[in-house]
């Protein structure tokens, strides 16, 4: 079962036998935001040019990295918190898949990229709310500010003497 | 009981999907074990992968402290 399916996502055409890829990448948030778009289409050429065909892609946009990332050449690393994140996915060769990890490795504003199989239906899931358990949780953060709120928005400053003079008095 | 995969229907899991992954790993980062997901075995793996290719590309940390 397992080689029908692999066979469905490989598909030869003229000798070459091409397969579905998907390329993330994060580049260096020390490049503009319009040299953003040079690598992206630096890596897009570089599919165009071995005959494959994209099939989805998220732009890259600023994204706070979980963790502080060293790039660079070996004498200055520099760490940085955020990226550039985008990702393509693409139908295309194989051979494809190594000349794309050549070239972005030599690419000095590329921090890190990845490059995986993978099939062609879109895999981001469909979550409707993430727990229910969650979302009571923060209805009840809501509402116990705002019944505070309330019931300290009608205290005037009357009460507030008096309720101080309580106070004093014992 | 059925897992969040299963009731949610996701047959594949993307890397970029943060939100759902954060759910398959503790305060500290690492991933569960299938006996807290309640994950299939292939599930399990598929998790897995997601998570440290997440963790590589920095949407997801290593180790949080």
């Amino acid at each position: 079962m397992v080689e029908e399916a692999v066979k469905e996502m490989e598909t030869d055409t003229d000798g070459g036998v091409t397969r579905i890829y998907e390329i993330g990448y994060t580049i260096s948030p020390v490049v503009k935001e319009e040299d953003v778009e040079k690598t992206v289409g630096s890596i897009r050429s570089e599919i165009e040019k071995a005959g494959g065909s994209f099939i989805a892609e998220g732009a890259p946009s600023l994204t706070r990295l979980a963790y502080e990332m060293t790039a660079g050449e070996s004498e200055k690393r520099i760490e940085h918190d955020r990226g550039y994140f985008g990702w393509i996915k693409f139908e295309a060769d194989v051979s494809v898949a190594g000349a794309l990890e050549a070239m972005l490795k030599k690419d000095e504003s590329v921090m890190r990229f990845i490059v995986f199989r993978t099939v062609r239906e879109d895999t981001r899931a469909k979550m409707k709310a993430p727990q229910l358990r969650e979302v009571k949780r923060t209805d009840t953060i809501k509402t116990t500010p705002r019944r505070a709120e309330e019931s300290a928005g009608p205290v005037s400053e009357e009460e507030l003497e008096k309720a101080l003079q309580d106070i004093t008095k014992e | 009981m059925a897992n969040i995969l299963t009731q949610n229907d996701i047959r594949h899991v993307d890397y970029k999907d943060v939100d759902l992954l954060r759910q398959f790993i503790n305060p500290h980062g690492r991933v569960m074990g299938r006996k807290k997901t309640g994950l299939t075995a292939k599930q399990q793996r598929a998790v897995e992968a997601a998570v440290k290719r997440a963790r590589f590309m920095g949407l997801l940390p290593y180790i949080q402290k």
